[in-house]
């Protein structure tokens, strides 16, 4: 497990370069992202250990921040100012861009893996705003009246994309949709509702005692397109098919003992995913569905849902909340890396805490 | 831009709001404003008509017991503001609860009211007083189930009129509650064997908590007079244990026993598989923690909430399998939160197929054995079923107990209660 401090920065995201197996970027707030600057690090993974290669620092704190998919030295990060900064790691000192439409902090930032010229973001103002990067301002403004912490576009397709948000909905938009009254809404899934039953007529299963809570984050399964899992306050991770959104959710991931603040699935296997929480943990995380599935599962020819996902291993080194965590996707399947508030950046193998 | 108080709150929110907190930490929580239980007490449980308690009326019964509490609970008697009688059978209850509770050396300012909701009627008058507690009637109030069988038998429904004879589900309720057992059984097919084995572990497990000494920690003496059939004579007796737990039963002892109703296939019920008929009554005082605290009374459990269900009168042996998940997704917990399930032994064909239907662990149903081997004083033992599983609770050093019973007419209800002793 290698280490590295950042000292005087509380981290709050950390993601691999999608063009180099050794550079990671990690983005840290002082004071835990209360009050005072922010800095975003380019990291490289040595010989000796994890490297500084280079860092912004700015005059906020930043919450996210994204790898370009067109320019293997070009970071985004998500500000507590409201910008979006892109900064260039040859360049020294300031960013290459600044865009400040938002009215409130920026929670998360994230690039469109198949229209590489596109990225989105999602703010505490409830909107969620696609960019490109050429253009100096938004290409369209997504409102969601609700506090959203995070937003992505689909790994699958151009055009769609979603978020999360504080009133506990996920919300899926198609950009090719016409512009009307309903801004690109196309899907709107309460996460905390019990599934409709398939009968007509008959009532559905009584509401589990889950109130609705925070959504803080989600993330699209890279494997099997109609799948995206969240999580967030309530301490539990949720998987939905986007094509059956009534039947609420078909897995139930239960475990973390405080909010988890960041979900990812591996880019390896299309049944498992990572979390970290305020817990203080990471934990890795089997869906139960088949493995190997590629593309759409017949929904139909599962049994009832939900199934209870199981936990298969937890990673319990940070010493403060864990806000931040990423897969490799180079090499063998298993590294990752995690960050907290405890000024620190672990890269490790999952494989390594698996029981 | 947001404040730093702004975005501390928001990540604060996200530690503390509902939902954050588990389900089973939020009813563990202890709340100035909980209902907690500060004394539970019950009278020994004595067959009707035979045992010591045959010839001790309701209101002895109930003013043997409330002196007890009154003494015991070393409460001030002027701060009850009411007690709560559950109790099915006995004409004229309001009359007997009022005048027992002044009997029993309360003071004028101490009201009564009673509960009736047939096998529920002890767990009812727990939440009725914990209810007032909480919407801040009264500060401190008793609850008490009581029944004294030997002196109210059941006479089953009364005249009941056309209206409801002719009704196809209202009519059900005119079917004594034996044919509800038979119902049960050939419905959810509960064979003769499963209800002698499990009323034989009834048997066995209060058999070895007797000889324990288990129940010690729950009973408290009855004085009173048993008038001898033969002579007559009146004698003054202390009556300090059950007395219906017959010792070394098996499944096999109990298979010999002749059906009780033959009239009603599959005619599985039988004497030694039923509950029995029995006198007794218990009682606990509830008030809200900030005042028990502020009396220095000592802190048992703390209530967590009762719900009640319906069905069909006719199978109303299934009650609590339904009740009891009603209400565990009231409190959000599942079945393997729950340390202790106590759960009314009316007839052995519900008891087996509640604990199938609802997967429950054996070794937390009934620790202590039931009525079967025990008895069932209707309105008692609602009550009664609290007593024990808090004081089951402490021997074990746990924490959750579920207590349910169903209800004749076709009903079933569920409590929940934090031991914190």
């Amino acid at each position: 497990m290698l280490h590295f401090r950042t000292e005087g920065y509380n981290g709050c995201a950390v993601k691999y370069s999608p063009f180099f197996d050794n550079r990671l970027a990690v983005a840290g707030s002082a004071n835990f992202g209360l009050v005072g600057n922010g800095r975003m690090y380019i990291l490289e993974l040595t010989p000796n250990g994890i490297v500084p290669v280079k860092w912004f620092t700015t005059q906020d704190s930043l919450y996210d921040l994204a790898w370009s998919e067109i320019h293997e030295n070009q970071v985004l990060t998500a500000s507590g100012d409201g910008s979006i900064k892109l900064f260039d790691c040859n360049l020294n000192d300031f960013p290459v861009q600044n865009w400040k439409e938002h009215n409130r902090e920026v929670f998360s930032v994230h690039w469109n893996l198949v229209a590489k010229d596109r990225f989105c973001s999602s703010s505490w103002d409830g909107t969620v705003r696609v960019w490109t990067p050429d253009r100096p301002h938004s290409l369209v403004t997504l409102p969601t009246h609700s506090c959203t912490y995070s937003a992505s576009f689909s790994p699958h397709s151009p055009d769609i994309l979603s978020c999360v948000t504080s009133d506990s909905y996920v919300r899926l938009f198609d950009l090719r949709t016409p512009a009307s009254a309903s801004n690109h809404l196309t899907l709107q899934i309460p996460i905390h509702a019990a599934p409709v039953s398939p009968i007509p007529g008959k009532p559905g299963v009584p509401p589990a005692a889950c109130p609705p809570s925070e959504a803080l984050t989600h993330d699209w399964n890279k494997y099997r397109p109609s799948i995206l899992a969240t999580a967030g306050v309530d301490r539990t991770i949720r998987t939905f098919d986007i094509r059956a959104p009534q039947q609420g959710p078909q897995t139930v991931m239960v475990g973390h003992d405080y909010a988890i603040r960041k979900i990812s699935w591996s880019p390896h296997l299309s049944n498992v995913l990572l979390s970290g929480s305020y817990d203080m943990t990471c934990r890795a995380w089997n869906d139960q569905s088949p493995p190997g599935v590629v593309g759409d599962v017949d929904s139909m020819r599962a049994g009832p849902s939900p199934t209870m996902g199981v936990e298969m291993g937890r990673m319990s080194r940070h010493t403060e909340f864990v806000t931040g965590v990423d897969w490799c996707m180079f090499g063998s399947e298993g590294w990752c890396a995690s960050v907290g508030w405890d000024e620190s950046l672990y890269v490790w193998d999952v494989r390594a805490v698996m029981g | 831009m947001s404040s730093p108080q702004q975005r501390l709150s928001s990540i604060a929110n996200q530690l503390t709001s509902p939902g954050a907190v588990s389900a089973k930490s939020k009813l563990l929580a202890k709340n100035p404003d909980d209902v907690v239980i500060t004394l539970a007490l019950r009278t020994p449980l004595t067959k009707a008509r035979k045992g010591g308690l045959k010839d001790t009326t309701l209101d002895e019964l109930l003013i043997s017991l409330l002196t007890d509490v009154r003494e015991r609970s070393k409460l001030d008697p002027n701060l009850v503001e009411d007690v709560c009688v559950g109790n099915v059978l006995a004409p004229g209850q309001a009359y007997i609860a009022r005048s027992a509770v002044l009997a029993a050396g309360f003071p004028v300012t101490a009201a009564a009211s009673v509960a009736n909701r047939f096998c529920s009627s002890g767990l009812l008058a727990i939440q009725n007083i914990a209810n007032q507690i909480i919407a801040g009637s009264i500060d401190v109030g008793i609850a008490v189930g009581a029944e004294s069988m030997s002196t109210n038998p059941d006479n089953g429904a009364p005249e009941l009129s056309d209206k409801i004879t002719s009704h196809p589900i209202a009519s059900q309720n005119k079917q004594p509650m034996g044919q509800t057992s038979e119902n049960v059984a050939s419905q959810f097919g509960i064979t003769r064997e499963m209800h002698d084995q499990f009323a034989a572990k009834s048997y066995q497990k209060a058999e070895h908590a007797q000889k324990a000494g288990w129940f010690n920690d729950e009973i408290v003496p009855v004085h009173t007079k048993v008038k001898d059939p033969k002579t007559g004579e009146v004698k003054n007796v202390v009556v300090d244990r059950d007395d219906g737990i017959r010792y070394g039963t098996t499944a096999e002892s109990l298979g010999k026993i002749r059906s009780a109703f033959p009239q009603w296939k599959p005619s599985a019920t039988t004497g030694g598989n039923a509950s029995q008929i029995t006198d007794g009554a218990a009682a606990l005082v509830l008030m809200k923690r900030s005042r028990a605290q502020e009396l220095g009374q000592p802190i048992l459990a703390k209530f967590g909430g009762a719900t009640i269900a319906g069905l069909e009168p006719r199978i109303m042996g299934i009650g609590p399998s339904i009740a009891i998940p009603k209400l565990l997704s009231k409190v959000g917990l599942t079945k393997d939160d729950i340390d202790i399930f106590e759960i009314n032994e009316a007839f052995a064909s519900m008891g087996t197929y509640c604990v199938q239907k609802l997967g429950l662990d054996e070794s937390k149903v009934n620790p202590r054995g039931g009525a079967i081997a025990f008895g069932h004083p209707l309105g008692c033992t609602g009550a009664r079923q609290v007593v024990t599983a808090l004081s089951e609770l402490r021997r074990q050093n746990k924490k959750v107990a579920v207590t349910s019973m169903c209800v004749g007419t076709g009903m079933g209800m569920a409590g929940i209660f934090i031991s914190e002793a």
